[in-house]
């Protein structure tokens, strides 16, 4: 799952013909001045500036400012760029036209198992949270498109009358052929208004979520993927996404500050249940990490040079189902040069190794890691013969 | 009994080496059960017409490949099972291609990374053709003792370990991979092992769900309990606690789900595979999936090592109850070894072989190439240089630095001698007809030979044979009259005493300049005082000179017209870039540069 930020969210809904409020986004003071200077709306209407990032509560911190003028805008983004929030520097506003309205609607459209469902209510902003029951739904099989008399039926379920009906039919037709061709796989418009000046149907704010294994097939999408989780990444998270990228199989790795439990398993389903050992034995987990698919020894290096590096781990669990493909021998290979290269830059001082793998080559590749004792390591190494999470509970037990 | 794979199953595999790689596994799966290869064919469009080359045992079967699922079904009218190893941006192509293929009934999607919206129209059109489809991301599917789709199960060793030559009581189903062979280790260790396994996949949106497997699993005999390996995210294991909970099933239901550390987990943040994510109001849990299991009567263990013992218990339980007689585990012995290759065998030491050639000079097995023991890079920091290489590789020893001083003016002095010399001019020749590098050189390095370039190493071995048997010069001369021919390294076709060899000179100068001893050389110059006075051309050429100065510093006579053949290699590539950079035209001799010495033309007579 892909997070686009607004502006791009709001690109994607415009290419297939949903109004959109005039916007930019901008990355300085003088970049929106030089864009005040052409822009009509700029100058003449009034607007709205938001921090252009991956931030939940940015009304709560400020980061959203509405009823501006040209001058109050400028004002605004001045006063936003380069804020610090948590992890993430704010280096881009969106500035975008209010629309007049009174009326708030609510249209969205989600993946479902059997391809995506329409969702219309006749209320919006916040007030649709609360009232979940006034939303109304149209599913649509995949490779189906939804019929206009469906969605005529959709609007007047959900409540909306005259030619409003009519239109937010319209709209939710358009939202569904965005998702259908843009491979998404949530969409949603909260709130949809209704411009006082023609009546026209805009859509004011944008939540865009694509399926990023769809890539290949949109050499448009030219914009940044934002992190999913209010925050942005790393410097070593980005840089196991770069080899991720690279390579044949996978390695992945989130950092969770305050944790202690440094995770190193293989396999996107075990290192899931290590992870639950950890939390369920009360451990605090300092990471997510995993490797699968028979990735390079190199890979697996610097995956390990990163978990080895997490701040105040006491425990490092090599854990691991018994690999079909994954050679264990080889991955191993570079779990004990990524700790070897660590140990001569001081880390691991203290911490104690957990080991336990099967598959192909699991004699070789647990003797070599069960050599890293005779180097100074405290390390532990079991095999299939101990129960997968087994080694959680002896780490948090011995601790 | 089993289901999905079986004893009836013919495979087709779509793609390249993923494809082949994982045939090579299922016919170890084969041989481990003494059947034949069920894998027929091969769709791989740049290799169609070929075989690929799958080990059955000690020996090679060759399945042929080919342009599209259709011709591979004409030409193998039983294959009824595809395996899809296709990339991911033309897998749903291809999938698409096999689905509506009528002879095929199930297939399985290995590829990862699918978009999401091509699995979907993939199961929908399973669906609506009554198909089985199973996957993206699949790891495959293994019946004990019957069939293994994929390479889930992993290496040979643990097909036997996990007893997967014969049926078990289990059902296994998993999102993921790596631990569905956990399971079929656990059912193997602690139950009597599996019917059929199945990976699903870790997508979001699985081909065929829980549900569908559980029916079928349901209408298999064989199987008693089903073990479901479930992660947060999607509604599966919920449909399938309902499926479980909606009225009396045969079969026995253990579950496990992960992703209870989500519950502490900062807000957002997830983990595992891709349709590992809660829903937007809490759906998908992994404590509201393992909640609607429990409570549909489903066996479900607080924690995934915990499953072993409940596999246990279920499977005492149905032994006790008679449902599950025992089968006693077939003997070691009994079961087939996978043959080793040589290379493991000899590691094990349980083979010798006669080695085909022997090296006494370098090394590459390790990061980096050894010269006589000696890393490349290591030289290369201690200040060594190409002589001392020449040295190592033809010598076997490192030799001084005035040595090296010797031999890299003995290279610079023979680099090159213009293009009217034998070899530069084959090499010029070759390269105006167009001739690439290596072949055009070589042109040029056949020229040398006893007329050019080619007598240093036999001049060497008489200058050398004469100094070791204390010859004076006439005894010398007399003998190379007697039993040789002219005196090799003597004599040149243009140069004399009046017009001496600049090169010579300039070694000659250099070699005597140096406080060491040159007994070869010494002699060289004495011969050549003799035969110069006789006629004037008889002086001591280049060869000469360079023959006797490597003697003197102790090369091994063999290796002597190496020196002369690598300093003009250099000569060589530098006339053929030449020629290429000029872009030269194709050359001929001039027919007045011939003399026609053949017959005048005259009439052929009749053929008798």
């Amino acid at each position: 799952m892909a997070k686009v930020l607004e502006g791009p969210g709001m690109g994607l809904m415009k290419k297939w013909g949903i109004t959109v409020p005039n916007y930019v986004v901008v990355t300085s003071v003088e970049q929106f001045n030089e864009l005040a200077k052409v822009n009509d709306w700029i100058q003449q209407g009034k607007l709205v500036a938001k921090a252009h990032e991956a931030l939940g509560s940015r009304f709560k911190l400020g980061l959203v400012k509405v009823g501006l003028d040209r001058k109050g805008a400028e004002a605004a983004v001045k006063e936003m760029l380069g804020k610090q929030v948590g992890s993430i520097t704010v280096a881009q506003v969106i500035v975008s036209e209010m629309i007049p309205h009174k009326e708030e609607y609510y249209a969205s459209v989600k993946s479902t198992r059997a391809g995506s469902e329409i969702l219309l209510a006749n209320c919006g902003g916040i007030e649709v949270e609360s009232n979940w029951d006034r939303v109304k739904k149209l599913a649509v099989e995949v490779g189906e498109k939804p019929a206009s008399a469906d969605l005529d039926k959709l609007a007047k379920e959900a409540g909306f009358t005259g030619p409003v009906a009519k239109k937010m039919a319209e709209f939710a037709n358009k939202l569904f052929t965005c998702f259908d061709n843009e491979d998404a796989q949530y969409l949603e418009v909260n709130p949809v208004v209704v411009r006082e000046s023609d009546g026209e149907l805009i859509a004011l704010d944008a939540v865009t979520l694509l399926d990023g294994d769809a890539k290949f097939r949109h050499p448009d999408w030219n914009f940044q993927f934002a992190a999913e989780f209010g925050r942005a990444y790393t410097k070593d998270e980005v840089e196991v996404m770069a080899v991720d990228s690279k390579i044949k199989g996978s390695v992945k790795f989130i950092q969770i500050p305050g944790g202690n439990i440094a995770m190193l398993p293989a396999g996107g389903g075990a290192s899931v249940y290590y992870s639950d050992a950890v939390v369920a034995r009360g451990g605090k987990l300092a990471n997510y990490a995993e490797y699968s698919g028979d990735p390079p020894d190199w890979a697996v290096e610097v995956l390990t040079e990163k978990v080895a590096s997490l701040p105040d781990i006491k425990h490092i669990i090599v854990g691991g189902a018994i690999a079909n493909f994954t050679d264990v021998k080889k991955t191993f290979g570079g779990i004990i040069a990524g700790f070897r290269k660590a140990k001569s830059e001081g880390k691991l001082k203290g911490v104690k190794i957990w080991v336990r793998r099967g598959g192909p080559n699991e004699k070789e590749g647990l003797e070599l890691m069960r050599k890293l004792k005779d180097e100074g390591f405290d390390i532990n190494v079991f095999d299939r013969n101990t129960p997968l999470t087994d080694i959680v509970d002896m780490a948090l037990q011995n601790k | 009994m089993s289901i999905l794979a079986n004893k009836d199953t013919r495979v087709v595999i779509q793609g390249g080496v993923a494809g082949v790689n994982a045939a090579r596994r299922m016919a170890e799966f084969c041989y481990l059960n003494k059947k034949s290869l069920y894998v027929e064919a091969f769709v791989y469009p740049p290799d169609a017409g070929k075989t690929n080359e799958v080990p059955y045992g000690s020996g090679l079967l060759a399945i042929p490949v080919y342009k599209a699922v259709a011709e591979a079904t004409k030409n193998h009218p039983s294959i009824n099972t595809s395996l899809v190893y296709i990339g991911a941006d033309r897998a749903c192509a291809g999938t698409m291609e096999a689905l509506n293929d009528p002879h095929i009934k199930l297939v399985s999607m290995i590829t990862e990374g699918v978009p999401e919206k091509d699995a979907k129209l993939l199961a929908r059109q399973a669906t609506k053709l009554g198909k089985v489809f199973n996957g993206p991301s699949s790891i495959g599917i293994i019946s004990a003792g019957s069939c293994r789709l994929g390479v889930i199960g992993g290496a040979y060793d643990n097909l036997v370990a996990c007893k997967l030559y014969r049926e078990g009581s289990f059902g296994v189903i998993t999102k993921s991979g790596g631990l569905s062979n956990e399971i079929i280790w656990i059912c193997s260790q602690f139950a009597d092992g599996i019917t059929t396994a199945i990976g699903i996949g870790g997508d979001a949106y699985p081909g065929t769900d829980y549900v569908s497997y559980l029916e079928m699993f349901e209408n298999d005999p064989k199987t008693k309990a089903v073990v479901i390996v479930g992660e947060m995210g999607g509604d599966l294991e919920e449909r399938a606690a309902e499926w479980y909970g909606a009225k009396k099933r045969r079969i026995k239901l253990l579950a496990v789900v992960s992703g209870f550390c989500q519950e502490s987990l900062p807000k957002g943040m997830k983990f595992g595979h891709a349709g590992a994510k809660e829903g937007m109001k809490g759906e998908g849990s992994a404590r509201s999936k393992s909640d609607a299991l429990k409570k549909a009567g489903a066996i479900v263990p607080p924690t995934f090592g915990a499953l072993g013992p409940a596999i246990k218990e279920t499977y005492e339980e149905f032994v006790k109850s008679g449902q599950i007689v025992p089968v006693a585990d077939v003997p070691a012995s009994d079961v087939p070894r996978l043959p080793k290759t040589v290379e493991q065998a000899m590691k094990d030491n349980e083979v010798t072989v006669v080695p085909l050639i022997r090296t006494t000079i370098s090394d590459d097995r390790g990061d980096e190439p050894c010269y006589d023991g000696y890393p490349a890079s290591e030289l290369i920091n201690k200040g060594y240089e190409i002589p001392h290489i020449i040295g190592l590789l033809w010598d076997k020893r490192l030799i001084s630095k005035q040595e090296a001083e010797i031999v890299k003016r003995i290279l610079m002095l023979s680099a090159d001698h213009g293009p009217c010399v034998s070899g530069a001019y084959a090499t010029i020749l070759a390269a105006c007809a167009g001739i690439g590098l290596s072949q055009a050189v070589a042109a040029g390095m056949i020229m040398i030979g006893p007329r050019f370039g080619g007598a240093v190493t036999d001049a060497g071995r008489w200058f050398k044979y004469a100094v070791d048997n204390k010859m004076t010069v006439d005894e010398f001369l007399a003998y190379m009259k007697k039993n040789v021919g002219p005196v090799p390294g003597i004599g040149h076709r243009v140069k004399s005493l009046r017009n001496p060899d600049k090169r010579v000179k300039e070694l000659v100068g250099y070699v005597k300049s140096l406080n060491i001893k040159t007994p070869c050389l010494d002699f060289a110059l004495q011969v050549e005082q003799v035969t110069a006075a006789k006629k004037d051309n008889l002086i001591l050429n280049v060869d000469g000179t360079m023959a006797a100065v490597l003697v003197d510093i102790g090369f091994p006579v063999d290796s002597l017209n190496g020196f002369f053949i690598l300093a003009r290699t250099i000569g060589l590539i530098g006339h053929w870039v030449d020629q290429k950079r000029q872009d030269s035209r194709l050359i001929r001799l001039f027919d007045y540069l011939v003399n026609y010495a053949a017959p005048k033309r005259r009439e052929v007579p009749p053929l008798k």
